[in-house]
């Protein structure tokens, strides 16, 4: 070899026919806005198809059974929704950040068994009652966050832990014999009554608790912080954003939660029941999964829990007017949750295959 | 030119850094000065990544000082090298894909009113301001980054770094994955910071792309400094030259 070799083609990468290079700009640039619009759209029509399932449900069981559209019955399911509606919105918050609770019916449980224990065996006031739940269901979320976190196991996994191991703990605490109480005075009023005599108290708690769950999660800088933490982690630790510390506080608030619920639900029926919230699980992330939000994190709206948890009561209340037993209702909104896991993931991978495509 | 001897921003002296078996960097001296581009090649396994992680915050060195302004620091992770003005532009980009460009320019440090509540309209506000004086490329505000081309993330994340008060910003590969005009939207917008006083370093493999920005150029080889060179004082073919380690060749070329 006498020449000196060319050496700077081998590091020109992007040394392409401008030519080329141009087409495939303007090949891009075409694709572009379709595909950007097609996501766009798509994320944005995920409210509004949501919403249009609710309003069509609550159309064919108005026009299909002659009970269903009766304000006895929609409170009636507004108030058997009450408790998942109020958890699922801890749940929200979890899954935006990226993670999930699978513990929360034995959770709410114990707490129950827990709420029965101290009012009616050991003659605590009712509302002292409520904190110690709200304050026990937190330092549970704490611990499950905690163990998540630092020691970096998989929250599916902790929680499934929690999900035996609280169930257990009620069945022991409860000594296997529900708690019962008379159920009057003030605290039994405002939780399992009805104002005006019309209006369940439980629904009101649901309300606030949506309403207040729902403006935090739009507004708060917390929020954007979850956001970021479920979208991208190491985004979001790069930006000084203390992931773990987001991550604990949605497991708190969501077993926090399960305790106002244990509760409400001692005030509803003066039981405390140690089978008190079994497969309540299922119904809260089946509600958070059709409400739409994202099972990858970083994406999800309290507007969107709400309609989730309308349809799973829709259903389950529709199902059993047309006569069905109500266990189809599981069925029907387990069908629901594979559908609508299935279309997310279907819109999720066809929107990053487009944007690939004309980055290429 | 900028003046030689002006104090630079941010300074590394002897800098190493092994990993196991593989000294990866040796003695590395690095001066990096506001309003200049410091551009960093070398082959594949020369020590930019490491040279630039170290100064980026997310590596310790084993050895050697860094200081910022003449004063020694301790930079344990990207976050505290931000504090200092040290913001870089990770390949991977670190953006939050389901959020809009105004969340992702104002991650974790969104502007607030009533101290827990983010001032949405503040927040848009300043994001316009930051996207129309960079004339960051994106097609809206309140775009998913999600949504966006190669180029305008590339230019989304610059123009974040520009933000959040970075006097010297660090960019691993900023035209790597781009086209043609995209890459050119990107090399506007560097020498628009540096008219700016931003200083930057970029590491790239496109020749093209660094002669077109760079005031200073650092050649790493085997994790050492090959070679220091300044605009106007060499050619592309010295360059590559000192990346392959054939600076003492005859001009025949023989022994390559």
């Amino acid at each position: 070899m006498s020449n000196p070799p060319d050496l700077s083609g081998g590091f020109d990468d992007a040394d392409e026919s401008v030519a080329e290079a141009l087409r495939r700009e303007t090949i891009g640039a075409a694709q572009q806005p379709r595909w950007q619009g097609l996501v766009r759209r798509s994320l944005q029509a995920r409210s509004l198809i949501t919403t249009l399932v609710a309003i069509a449900l609550f159309i064919f069981f108005s026009v299909s059974t002659d009970r269903f559209l009766t304000a006895d019955n929609l409170l009636n399911i507004l108030r058997n929704l009450s408790f998942v509606g109020i958890v699922a919105v801890g749940m929200t918050y979890l899954f935006v950040a990226g993670e999930l609770d699978l513990s929360v019916g034995s959770v709410f449980g114990f707490l129950t068994v827990l709420m029965g224990f101290l009012v009616a065996r050991n003659g605590f006031d009712p509302w002292i009652g409520m904190l110690v739940c709200v304050a026990v269901g937190l330092a549970i979320g704490a611990m499950n966050g905690v163990i998540t976190t630092r020691l970096n196991i998989p929250s599916f996994i902790v929680t499934l832990g929690a999900l035996t191991a609280f169930r257990s703990l009620a069945l022991i605490l409860s000594g296997q014999n529900p708690a019962t109480t008379e159920g009057v005075g003030f605290f039994y009023d405002v939780t399992g009554g009805y104002i005006g005599g019309i209006f369940p108290w439980l629904v009101a708690w649901m309300a606030a608790v949506m309403l207040i769950g729902g403006l935090i999660l739009a507004f708060a800088k917390f929020s954007y912080h979850v956001y970021a933490t479920g979208a991208n982690r190491d985004a979001a630790r790069n930006s000084g954003i203390n992931v773990n510390r987001i991550k604990v506080i949605c497991f708190m608030l969501t077993s926090g939660l399960c305790g106002l619920i244990a509760a409400l639900i001692w005030g509803y029926l003066h039981v405390a029941a140690p089978v008190t919230g079994t497969g309540l699980e299922f119904r809260v992330i089946g509600a958070v999964i059709i409400g739409g939000v994202a099972l990858t994190g970083g994406r999800g709206t309290i507007y969107g829990t709400l309609l989730g948890a309308i349809i799973v009561g829709i259903i389950t209340n529709g199902l059993v007017l047309l006569g069905f037993s109500q266990y189809f209702g599981d069925v029907a909104t387990g069908l629901l949750i594979m559908l609508v896991g299935a279309l997310d993931l279907a819109v999720q991978r066809a929107a990053a295959r487009g944007l690939q495509y004309f980055e290429r | 030119m900028q003046a030689p001897d002006n104090v630079p921003y941010l300074r590394g002296v002897g800098l190493c850094k092994s990993f196991g078996h593989v000294r990866a960097l040796q003695d590395v001296d690095v001066d990096i000065y506001e309003a200049q581009v410091l551009a960093i090649v070398g082959d594949n396994g020369a020590g930019k990544s490491t040279l630039t992680n170290i100064l980026s915050g997310v590596f310790q060195p084993d050895r050697g000082e860094i200081s910022v302004n003449g004063v020694p620091v301790q930079m344990t992770s990207p976050h505290v090298a931000r504090t200092l003005g040290i913001a870089t532009v990770f390949q991977n980009l670190a953006l939050v894909d389901t959020r809009d460009v105004a969340c992702n320019l104002f991650l974790g440090r969104e502007p607030t009113r009533w101290r827990y509540f983010v001032n949405r309209g503040r927040m848009r506000e300043d994001a316009r301001r930051v996207v129309d004086d960079l004339r960051v490329n994106v097609p809206s505000i309140s775009a998913e980054a999600g949504q966006l081309s190669g180029g305008q993330r590339q230019s989304l994340a610059i123009g974040r770094a520009t933000s959040q008060q970075g006097r010297i910003i660090i960019m691993d590969e900023p035209t790597a994955a781009l086209g043609v005009k995209e890459s050119r939207k990107v090399l506007d917008l560097i020498l628009r910071l540096k008219a700016n006083g931003v200083g930057m370093v970029v590491i790239s493999h496109n020749m093209r792309h660094v002669f077109s920005v760079f005031d200073r150029i650092m050649v790493l080889r085997h994790g050492r400094v090959a070679g220091v060179r300044r605009k106007g004082e060499t050619t592309p073919d010295e360059i590559v030259r000192l990346i392959v380690g054939a600076d003492t060749l005859s001009p025949s070329g023989i022994g390559v």
